[in-house]
């Protein structure tokens, strides 16, 4: 019932309320990405993906339950899982905006450096790869993409307690795995 | 130019927004919208946009909705309520065996120059001066002579929005603009109902990039369109 009385945000309705929830949040949405994928081609057909995502599922955005950016490295990650399923041809064909095809020479060279400098983040990402996955989402979106311990959880849509328990188990982990700790900063 | 790709995306997402509102409010607000029409009757004008090399054409005045309507003359009525759910638009003129591109945006908004390139039909010898007179006589021979263009005899401002397939040239697009005003004119406060540009094209037709269009809601100087 509460959803039917409040609707979807207005940054899904009102293109004004959109500019300024994208402007916000773009440069972390294109950060994200260039952490799973190398290719800027790919890094702009995810931004567009992950921002039609956005649109289709605002409804499921509750304010009271953790930050805009938790609920959307939540959705970012959830299209990157769905990409990794499909082909890259299949992506481009179902893809409603196709973001490689707005991209200039200019906006190639920016992503390219935006992909290099988060390359110590893949190495991180690689390395964690072992891990159990409901273990490894939270040690990434904490260790790798900088959300709180209770941001992480929200974005899984997991209880602070389990979060804590599973990020406590990722951290032990993954120290016995050599030079892990030193891409993601150690204490973090 | 500090155009970049972020900024493209975000003006695909923001129409991509205009338009998933536009077709949620068609169907089941039919009844609440109709009366806009009726109200506004004798507010509204539109105003033809001019460009330097040919002038998109038709101006519209509303009327009472009514169906897409096909008349014995193989041309095509439809109404402004109907472009609300472009897609559909789309769909039934293509059946008709029109092909055509609609974007329906709230007035104000409109696309991008450059969307898609003129046909040989529509250059004119019109300059650009004449094209931002304000002498009604230049105003009125500007009209005349954009009445004779290719596009103005495929899509007219009659019985609402009128195609005529026979002026459509094998492999050519109808390109459709509608702008209508979220807030319905009345007698009491008059303005700029909706507004709609329409012209055919060659193709290949690119999407449309949303950009502010702030003289939209003034109605300024311009007559009604001839004929109406």
């Amino acid at each position: 019932m509460r959803r039917e009385q409040t609707g979807p945000p207005d940054f899904a309705r009102d293109p004004d309320a959109f500019e300024t929830f994208y402007r916000r949040h773009v440069d972390a949405v294109t950060r994200f990405l260039a952490r799973r994928a190398a290719d800027p081609h790919l890094v702009a057909d995810l931004t567009a993906e992950v921002f039609l995502a956005v649109l289709d599922s605002a409804h499921t955005y509750r304010p009271d339950r953790g930050s805009e950016i938790a609920w959307l490295y939540g959705v970012a990650r959830n299209t990157v899982l769905a990409q990794r399923r499909r082909t890259a041809r299949e992506l481009r064909a179902t893809g409603r905006i196709a973001g490689r095809r707005l991209l200039d020479a200019d906006d190639i060279a920016r992503l390219e450096e935006r992909v290099d400098a988060e390359s110590p983040a893949r190495l991180a990402l690689e390395a964690m790869a072992d891990l159990p996955d409901g273990d490894r989402a939270l040690l990434e979106l904490v260790a790798v993409d900088g959300l709180s311990p209770s941001e992480a959880a929200a974005a899984l849509g997991i209880g602070q307690g389990a979060a804590r328990v599973r990020l406590h188990r990722a951290r032990r982990r993954i120290q016995r795995v050599p030079g892990v700790m030193e891409l993601i900063g150690g204490t973090k | 130019m500090n155009d970049t790709f972020e900024d493209r995306l975000l003006a695909e997402l923001k129409a991509e927004i205009v338009a998933r509102e536009a077709r949620t409010r068609a169907p089941g607000s039919r009844r609440i919208i109709r009366p806009r029409f009726l109200a506004g009757a004798g507010a509204g004008i539109a105003v033809a946009a001019a460009t330097a090399v040919a002038v998109p054409l038709v101006a519209g005045q509303q009327t009472p909705a009514y169906a897409l309507t096909r008349h014995p003359d193989g041309s095509i009525s439809l109404q402004i309520n109907e472009f609300r759910d472009p897609d559909q638009v789309e769909l039934d003129l293509a059946k008709m065996g029109v092909r055509a591109d609609v974007t329906y945006l709230p007035l104000g908004k409109r696309c991008a120059d450059g969307r898609a390139p003129f046909v040989a039909g529509d250059h004119t010898s019109t300059s650009k001066e004449d094209l931002a007179s304000k002498d009604p006589a230049v105003q009125a021979r500007i009209r005349k002579e954009a009445q004779k263009l290719a596009s103005a005899r495929a899509i007219r401002s009659e019985h609402g929005i009128t195609i005529r397939p026979r002026f459509i040239g094998p492999g050519q697009i109808v390109l459709i603009e509608i702008n209508e005003n979220p807030v319905p004119p009345d007698t009491a406060h008059p303005g700029v109902a909706w507004q709609f540009s329409g012209r055919l094209t060659d193709g290949p037709v690119k999407p449309c990039r949303v950009v502010d269009d702030p003289g939209a809601f003034d109605m300024g100087t311009a007559g009604p369109p001839p004929g109406s």
